[in-house]
């Protein structure tokens, strides 16, 4: 079990596929079979951190206070896009309690952005680009600094919109405004001949906004140096690329950057990567000689720490009568911000639907405005709105129901892989999401519901990947008492992973719950976890925890044969107690064998096996709205969401329906009013508050969520079975809900998010 | 968010006293939920802050049975709301404060300072020197305006974010408003003004008046208000647009009425024409849906709200019916 090797590991994350070298057990654990009757793991189980939270004793990365501790701000570029002529920080310095202010005139060239940018830049490419930051005794002295400071901008010509900024005209904000200069393209089959069998063949144009991923707790560090060793508390999704980020940027060892996270309030995929405030921070304190705090506030948030590009979708498809779908086409361009973020949407198009005659285009676009970041499933959301509705309008015209029309062209295997998938269970989603909504009984034709409140249900699919992998690891430590303690070095961005990694580790060993202490994000002290993304946490670290949680049973069965003189064969293992099959009267307690191996602490090392070769891992699902809209307002009313899944094992029920009722009602807000709204002529945010950029409260959410999951487990993967569910959740709500918009008032919505100007625009002109 | 000097008076006078005659560097604080946010976002940059809770006996809320309700200026939304007499009698103020904002905003934020409120307009908010800041373009004219008024607009296209501003104008209210040593009564259709009027200010007080009650009268008998209020989200937002009328009614027929609207206009918008045609109709649908046609039919939408005129036919056609049970 203990056997291992390195093997060439390769899996999705975020944005794209990532390869490493990863160290993987040479044997697989056998995976728990489906059905399998388990103890803890698949439990409704409370959070073994609810008690921290709900009584305010938990420490947030913004709540850590130090002595001495300055506090840091940041001054933002005004402009989207100009030259730094000058800047004078004399007046600013001479304000009492300033105790340092950093420029591009005082700080080394720290390559930024891919090395495009340096950390202070020259010049600035969007309104919000950093320019200075300010160290001072309070966060109050530091802002009034900020305002001291005086900059020379030369303006430059700008461009905010992609459609603008693609053509030969526009601003250049690189050498080309095209990210790599080209469109990312796949193609299979003979599109020409595909739209030549068709007997229907529709085309459309779908767009959508950009949006703001809006964190509970802001981006935020805290920085303190010992000597030349550096401790970071910072509120991100990736304790260990925030490590290699910062040390990368100071030039010092990976080793002297300690990077702590405890409890964390959201991250949706902004908090990946190293800030740049995190460094300005390490700078300030390395050079004041004191921790720094910085957190941004919500108007820095909604300019520069990540959004998920807009998207305009012209999608062209065609289908014979009986519902064949035989060609398929997508082009769309998206804003990626000044510096390289994806923008691409289309990956569910290209495999969701069987279709053996396809093309996608897709350009991502820089514009002057704040760089895109990966944003609960890149790409996904946008593209399954824009394919999902035009999907829905050719079940029209071919005069099929929507459902049926999916069944009718369901893939079995990976088309773009062309692999089978280790397991696809689409199929159940459809049945079991359909009749928890009531499908067929309450769905009526499109716009034939009576009155000024239409109702109308529709429905839309989900893929992705979401399967983790290797490299990841989990350390258990058993003490003499029989209490385990698991470290681990991914991080809990509040999804419920301290609770999922004691359950596993309780469900191998047999002790409770209680008495696992599961400590996580912490680079000095852990081995290396993967940055939580891509819906991979607890794909790739359960099955280590599992791993090293079997190995400690190896352990001590092994200790307990040695002491009770008996083969390690003939000792069975049952609620941490060992004993002798034959013999009932031979038995030790896990404690006893601690005790008499005179080790105060065992140790094992768990790893996470490396994926099935030759199988493709993704996860699917069906998500169904029941909406209200109120003609006379535009207004639009979610009654009902189903969401059904395979998304493998579920290893806590509780937090599972968290993270789908959390991804539920973004989707929501994605469809009926989150939006970053910028000024034309100025080329500056409007939304940058929770006034203006509208996120849904609980008053906006549904009467009813239900959540179905239709698999059990996926035991090809791992020896959980655990495929992720973060992103999952979220991929078809938007979609869902645009199609049962459709079915109650008739009229195809084509842009999000459908606000009631648009609906009442839509139905009155 | 600058540093400033608070005072605390005991009374009115020393309210009064403190308060200097230009606007910038002395203001009276109540609930501060919007005047926090200015300051935080350096729209205000005051010197002095005037703390008007330190003052006893602007909380409260006095009825005069058959004469008029009375309501200090420091009173708290929520106690409006809840209040069990102008729920009965007057259930326009009741509806509109009951819908401001948030439970926590409405704990917090009085009726003198809902209706002083400055304007949301996200470039007055935001860090665009326009012309109610002293600067010389409105930018919504040629920006994003989904959110702008549509009526009453030049030069500057504000919406008034108050909802009790606009059922206090339906329910015709008058302001009591201390100026040093004697207070005057301003009827609340003259308190606003518009942009042409005055571009940098949303009403008439000058930098030394204190609003200290709001009297409504007594509603003759027969007598119905509402409110209905449209905001993109359910809670913890502006109206996009609303609604309050008050109608007198002799068995089928309406007596006198009287129809407000708010986001639509840089005040609380009076539909005169609307107000009159009331007069003698027969309450019911189809004359309801006619009459309601007739309004706001002397707004100059901007580009991105047009909307809003749909939607302000269709709020006032749904609140009479409302008021008629139809």
């Amino acid at each position: 079990m203990s056997s291992r090797k390195i093997i060439k590991s390769k899996y999705f994350f975020e944005e794209d596929f990532v390869e490493s070298l990863a160290e993987v057990p040479v044997e697989k654990t056998e995976a728990w079979a489906s059905g399998a009757e388990l103890k803890v793991v698949g439990k409704p189980t409370q959070r073994k951190d609810g008690y921290d939270k709900v009584s305010g004793s938990a420490q947030y990365t913004f709540d850590i206070s130090l002595p001495k501790m300055a506090f840091a701000k940041t001054l933002r570029s005004p402009h989207p896009h100009a030259r730094i002529l000058n800047i004078d920080v004399s007046k600013a310095k001479k304000l009492p309690g300033v105790l340092e202010i950093i420029t591009h005139q005082n700080t080394p060239k720290i390559p930024w952005y891919f090395g495009m940018s340096f950390l202070f830049d020259t010049t600035l490419r969007f309104e919000g680009d950093e320019v200075a930051c300010v160290a001072a005794e309070s966060e109050h002295i530091a802002e009034q600094a900020l305002q001291l400071i005086r900059v020379e901008y030369e303006e430059l010509p700008f461009t905010i919109e992609a459609g603008q900024a693609m053509s030969e005209a526009a601003p250049k904000i690189h050498d080309t405004n095209i990210l790599r200069g080209r469109p990312d393209t796949y193609e299979r089959g003979d599109i020409e001949k595909g739209f030549a069998e068709a007997d229907v063949v529709l085309e459309e144009t779908f767009t959508t906004q950009t949006a703001v991923h809006n964190t509970t707790e802001p981006h935020c560090s805290v920085v303190n140096w010992d000597g030349d060793r550096l401790t970071v508390w910072d509120s991100t999704q990736g304790i260990f690329s925030v490590r290699d980020g910062i040390a990368d940027s100071l030039g010092i060892p990976a080793s002297h950057v300690r990077v702590i996270k405890k409890y964390m309030g959201g991250g949706f995929g902004s908090k990946l990567a190293a800030g740049k405030y995190t460094v300005m921070a390490a700078l300030l304190a390395k050079k004041i000689g004191r921790p720094v705090k910085i957190a941004l506030d919500r108007k820095e948030m909604n300019l520069a720490v990540g959004n998920r590009p807009d998207s305009v979708q012209k999608l062209k498809i065609g289908a014979k009568k009986d519902g064949t779908l035989t060609a398929m086409v997508h082009e769309s361009y998206g804003a990626s911000g000044a510096y390289p973020s994806g923008a691409a949407c289309s990956w569910p198009f290209r495999t969701i639907y069987q279709c053996p005659n396809l093309n996608t285009i897709d350009y991502s676009v820089y514009i002057n405005a704040g760089p895109g970041r990966p944003m609960r499933a890149p790409g996904h959301v946008q593209g399954t709105f824009g394919m999902d509705s035009i999907i829905d309008d050719m079940a029209e015209k071919i005069g099929m129901d929507p459902l049926e029309f999916r069944l009718k062209n369901y893939a079995e295997i990976d088309q773009v892989g062309n692999a089978p998938y280790t397991s696809k269970r689409l199929h159940e989603c459809y049945q079991q999401g359909a009749a928890a909504i009531g499908w067929y009984q309450k769905r009526r034709p499109a716009g034939s519901s009576p009155g000024k409140i239409k109702k109308g249900i529709g429905m839309a699919s989900q893929i992705w990947w979401g399967g983790g992998g290797p490299p990841a690891y989990a350390t258990l430590k058993l003490n003499r008492d029989g209490s385990a303690t698991v470290i681990a070095g991914t991080q809990d961005l509040g999804t419920g992973t301290y609770t999922f990694i004691a359950q596993v580790a309780a469900e191998v060993l047999e002790i409770p719950l209680d008495n696992i202490n599961v400590i996580l994000g912490d680079t000095g002290v852990a081995p290396y976890g993967p940055s939580s993304g891509g819906s991979t946490t607890a794909p790739s670290i359960s099955p280590a925890v599992r791993d090293a949680a079997e190995q400690m049973k190896t352990k001590l069965i092994s200790g307990a044969a040695a002491i009770l003189e008996v083969p390690e064969r003939e000792l069975s293992y049952r609620n941490a107690v060992i004993s002798a099959i034959t013999d009932s009267e031979k038995k030790l307690g896990i404690s006893d064998v601690v005790r008499q191996m005179r080790e105060r602490v065992l140790v094992t090392t768990g790893l996470r096996n490396a994926n099935p070769e030759g199988y493709t891992i993704n996860s699917f699902g069906a998500q169904f709205a029941e909406v209200e809209v109120d003609i006379d307002t535009g207004k639009i009313r979610l009654l009902k969401v189903v969401a059904a899944h395979d998304v493998g094992r579920i290893l806590n029920p509780l937090t599972s329906d968290n993270q789908f009722h959390g991804g539920i009602i973004q989707g929501i807000g994605f469809a009926l009013m989150e939006e970053r709204i910028m000024d034309p002529m100025t080329g500056k945010t409007l939304t940058t508050n929770l006034h203006n950029y509208k996120v849904p409260t609980v008053m906006d959410t549904p009467t009813e969520i239900e959540v179905i999951i239709v698999s059990d487990s996926d035991p090809l993967i791992s020896n959980t079975g655990v495929k992720g569910i973060g992103e999952p959740a979220h991929i078809p709500t938007a979609a869902a809900i645009a199609n049962a918009v459709y079915n109650a008032i008739g009229v195809r919505m084509k842009s999000l998010p459908m606000t009631p100007d648009k609906i009442l625009h839509a139905l009155f002109g | 968010m600058k540093n400033f000097t608070y005072f605390q008076p005991e009374n009115l006078k020393d309210a009064a006293k403190q308060l200097g005659n230009n606007w910038k560097d002395r203001l009276l604080i109540a609930g501060g939920t919007d005047l926090l946010g200015l300051m935080k976002h350096n729209l205000e940059r005051p010197d002095v802050l005037i703390n008007l809770k330190s003052i006893a006996g602007l909380e409260k809320i006095e009825y005069l049975p058959g004469k008029e309700l009375r309501i200090g200026a420091l009173t708290k939304i929520t106690d409006i709301a809840e209040h069990p007499v102008i729920r009965e009698k007057f259930t326009a103020l009741a509806e509109a404060a009951g819908q401001v904002a948030s439970p926590q905003l409405r704990n917090m934020g009085t009726i003198g300072g809902n209706i002083c409120q400055r304007p949301r307009c996200w470039y007055y908010r935001g860090d665009f020197n326009c012309l109610r800041k002293g600067g010389d373009i409105c930018f919504a004219v040629e920006g994003r305006n989904k959110f702008h008024c549509i009526i009453g607009g030049a030069p500057c296209f504000i919406v008034h974010p108050s909802d009790l501003a606009v059922a206090l104008q339906a329910l015709e209210a008058k302001l009591i408003i201390f100026s040093g040593k004697k207070s005057k009564s301003v009827a609340i259709k003259d308190f606003f003004v518009l942009p042409d009027a005055d571009v940098y200010r949303e009403n008439i007080l000058k930098p030394n008046e204190i609003i200290t009650e709001i009297h409504i009268p007594e509603p003759a008998s027969g007598c119905q208000s509402g409110y209905l209020k449209f905001q993109e989200r359910e809670v913890w937002d502006f109206a996009t647009v609303s609604v309050g009328v008050s109608i007198k009614k002799n068995a089928n027929f309406i007596e006198t009425g009287l129809v407000v609207f708010g986001g639509v206009a840089p005040r609380p918008w009076i539909e005169q024409k609307i107000s009159q045609a009331l007069t003698g109709t027969i309450l019911k649908e189809n004359t309801i849906s006619e009459l309601t046609d007739i309004c706001l039919q002397d707004a100059e939408p901007l580009e991105e709200n047009k909307y809003k005129v749909v939607l302000a036919k269709n709020l006032l056609k749904n609140l009479l019916m409302r008021l008629n049970n139809i």
